[in-house]
């Protein structure tokens, strides 16, 4: 009973997500042919589909406040990536878009998978380690440390480059883009990860100021004159650009095809590298990290420099979805997606939570919204009952809540007409019973 | 030496020419560029007057600033552009005991002394647009459908008077059902293909859409698009009638129909001319709207360019 009790409690977010979603079967409205319109595939795609800019910032952020920092520029920063990659579309850029595009396409892909290879592996012989219960350090050999990885970078390459070539030509251009507006949306981040880390800024100050100045830049780049960067008027280019919106083999839109990739892969990086390792230590305790040999910096500048990265993909399938680049096309986005990393349960003093508690965060932000535009409910009214759902869910995340109803029970009951600091020396059985609860809770989170 | 001379007597004024300052409240909307394009283009006109242009930056405050500065300038002429009615009163006053004329435009201030006030009237363009909707729809009397409307803003002056010079027409047709309630764009393409998606998924026959603004008209075109069914949803109305936008979209056949909202800026210029030749103004024009449709809309591209 009490595994089960722990069980529920531990999981109380999953459990969360299926009311959401049932309550959203229940009240919904139906087709006239009698089916259910929230549970229809296609409601619940486009609920994926919506959610998944915002997801992927989301995503870059979690890493971001999981080290106890935070980045507040990821709405500007998106808005910039979007106005690059408008113009690359629109002006001639665009062939130069699939000329540099697609080299730098294979060399960032297979040094990524590189990187990634060698994470897993110095990963993996960590963990084979611990589960054996002893603390012997293994080592990786040479082999294991450049050659595998290596391998696994080529072969990426190489299926990148076979796969681009047997595409149209304009197709290049799409890859280009996906990989151009993105790096320089990270040179941001960069900027900011410096700021924070030579320049000893606090993030929310460093972050803050990008958050001004590139909105700015992103306005400078579109030509001050220029409020918005139109895609639709008659390029070749919005043709091969569909491929970003459109569904992989009629199954998922492409757009939560990248969120859930994001998800999975910077999900396995957390768990399963030493990047991730670091991170919760950095996180969890900077001086004692710093103290244990940890390359704090380095790991910091990694977080802000993917947080850029993420918002910079997020802006170029902004764009692939609603045709247009705009220096605002993501303001307030860096709070929605605070709100849905708050509520996938890590804590904004960094050291705690993960990434699948941000899916399940942006999916109850998304599925909610879904189900209040069903109901046909006022905007406005949408926006008091999205500030509510925040409180709640971290209410009942953080366990203030049961500390509340214990609180109100305990006072109901009349066992506790004395003052809790005057009680605390008794220790009347009452009160010991119900700080013996609120620690069983505490253990169980 | 400028410095030398007494506070009044700047150079400008000493070769007989002027300065006209305006203060714009933001640059990120479409329609304000556009205001800025038109103002400038009619300055190119008046050789002999000094524009200058200021972006408030969407900000109350900074706006005040920057008449603020331009008061501190000593201009001949104040146009004003006000992001929000009241924020803005009390330094348009502080500009009238300067001496200083004030022109507003598109927006109202709350006070009477202004010397003129130039707009566009939101209730005429909505009502103009909900009598061609009840057209579209069968005439009147006989008009069926299913519309969907997609708000501005919902705290702003226009987008409540554009939805009742809408319903004027529309709420008089009994067969008209309308299918959302009051779900706001927020004047934005995005948020409207988002809202349209929704409507799409909610309602197997949709009429009508009627996007307070052109962007959020030509959002919902792309949601209908994207779900196939824009042949469908026969009747895509907007409002501004920008030349890059709206009458764009009308000449391809994305949007049905839009009505002008034309910018105050050349007119307002002009008429800031005629208050430095010592002419006296009316104290309100309202500039008149326009059907767009695909007939004049390709007329209307070429003229501008």
């Amino acid at each position: 009973m009490k595994a089960l009790f722990r069980l529920l409690s531990r999981t109380k977010l999953y459990w969360g997500l299926l009311l959401i979603c049932l309550i959203g079967a229940v009240v919904s409205p139906h087709t006239s042919s009698g089916h259910n319109i929230f549970l229809s595939y296609g409601n619940l795609t486009d609920v994926l589909r919506q959610v998944s800019i915002t997801g992927l910032v989301a995503t870059g952020m979690t890493m971001v406040i999981l080290l106890g920092g935070i980045d507040l520029s990821v709405g500007s920063v998106m808005g910039f990536s979007t106005v690059i990659c408008a113009m690359l579309l629109t002006k001639p850029g665009w062939t130069s878009a699939s000329v540099l595009g697609v080299p730098a396409a294979i060399l960032v892909s297979g040094a990524a998978v590189a990187l990634a290879a060698r994470f897993v592996f110095a990963g993996l012989a960590r963990g084979r380690d611990v589960s054996a219960g002893r603390r012997r350090e293994i080592s990786l050999t040479h082999w294991q440390r450049t050659g595998i990885p290596g391998l696994l970078g080529l072969a990426a390459a190489i299926a990148i480059g076979w796969w681009t070539m047997g595409q149209v030509p304009a197709k290049f251009g799409v890859l280009g883009v996906l990989v151009i507006a993105p790096c320089l949306a990270m040179v941001l981040g960069g900027i900011n990860g410096l700021l924070i880390v030579a320049g000893r800024l606090q993030p929310f100050i460093a972050t803050l100021a990008m958050m001004v100045s590139a909105l700015g830049i992103a306005r400078l780049t579109a030509g001050s004159d220029n409020a918005v960067v139109p895609v639709y008027t008659g390029t070749n280019a919005t043709e091969a650009f569909e491929l970003l919106r459109s569904m992989l083999w009629g199954v998922l839109p492409v757009p939560s095809v990248f969120f859930l990739a994001a998800i999975c892969l910077f999900g396995a990086i957390l768990r399963f590298t030493t990047f991730g390792r670091y991170a919760y230590a950095i996180g969890g305790n900077i001086e004692a990290a710093k103290l244990s040999g940890i390359k704090v910096a380095q790991v910091q500048l990694t977080a802000y420099l993917l947080s850029s990265l993420l918002a910079g993909i997020a802006g170029v399938l902004f764009v692939a979805q609603y045709r247009q680049g705009k220096p605002d096309a993501g303001t307030g986005l860096e709070l929605d997606a605070i709100a849905a990393v708050v509520i996938g349960g890590t804590s904004l003093m960094g050291g705690r939570g993960g990434l699948a508690g941000t899916f399940v965060g942006v999916l109850i932000f998304g599925l909610l919204s879904d189900i209040l535009q069903l109901q046909n409910i006022d905007s406005n009214v949408q926006l008091v009952m999205k500030g509510l759902i925040i409180v709640c869910t971290v209410l009942v995340q953080e366990q203030n809540l049961g500390q509340l109803v214990a609180r109100w029970r305990f006072r109901r009951s009349g066992e506790a007409q004395a003052d809790p600091r005057t009680a605390e020396p008794h220790r009347p059985p009452s009160a010991a019973k119900a700080e013996f609860a609120r620690e069983d809770l505490d253990e169980a989170s | 030496m400028t410095i030398y001379l007494p506070a009044g007597w700047t150079p400008a004024r000493a070769a007989g020419r002027s300065k006209v300052g305006f203060s714009q409240c933001t640059t990120l909307e479409p329609w304000r560029v556009q205001f800025n394009k038109d103002i400038q283009a009619e300055a190119k006109n008046h050789p002999d007057i000094d524009l200058i242009i200021t972006d408030g930056q969407d900000k109350t405050e900074k706006q005040v600033a920057d008449c603020d500065n331009l008061i501190v300038q000593q201009v001949n002429v104040l146009l004003v552009s006000p992001k929000e009615s009241a924020g803005l009163t009390g330094v348009v006053e502080k500009a009238i005991d300067a001496k200083i004329p004030v022109i507003v435009l598109d927006r109202n201030v709350d006070t009477k002394r202004i010397t003129q006030f130039i707009g566009g009237d939101n209730v005429a363009i909505g009502k103009a647009a909900g009598e061609h909707a009840v057209k579209l729809l069968g005439g009147p009397g006989k008009a069926a459908g299913n519309v969907v409307e997609i708000w501005g803003g919902m705290g702003t002056q226009p987008a409540h008077d554009r939805h009742d010079g809408f319903h004027a027409f529309t709420d008089k047709e009994p067969g008209i059902k309308y299918l959302l309630n009051n779900q706001s764009g927020d004047w934005k393409q995005d948020k409207a293909y988002d809202i349209m998606t929704t409507a799409l998924r909610n309602n197997e026959k949709i009429d009508m859409v009627y996007g307070h603004n052109d962007p959020m008209a030509y959002g919902a075109y792309l949601a209908a698009k994207d779900a196939g069914r824009d042949k469908d949803i026969k009747f895509i109305i907007g409002i501004d009638g920008l030349p890059d936008e709206g009458v764009t979209w009308v000449s391809k056949g994305q949007l049905t129909a839009t009505f002008l909202y034309a910018t105050p800026g050349a007119e307002g210029l002009r008429q800031a001319a005629k208050l430095l030749k010592g002419e006296k103004l009316k104290p309100v024009i309202t500039l008149p709207t326009m059907l767009i449709t695909k007939e004049n809309a390709s007329e209307i591209l070429k003229k501008n360019g």
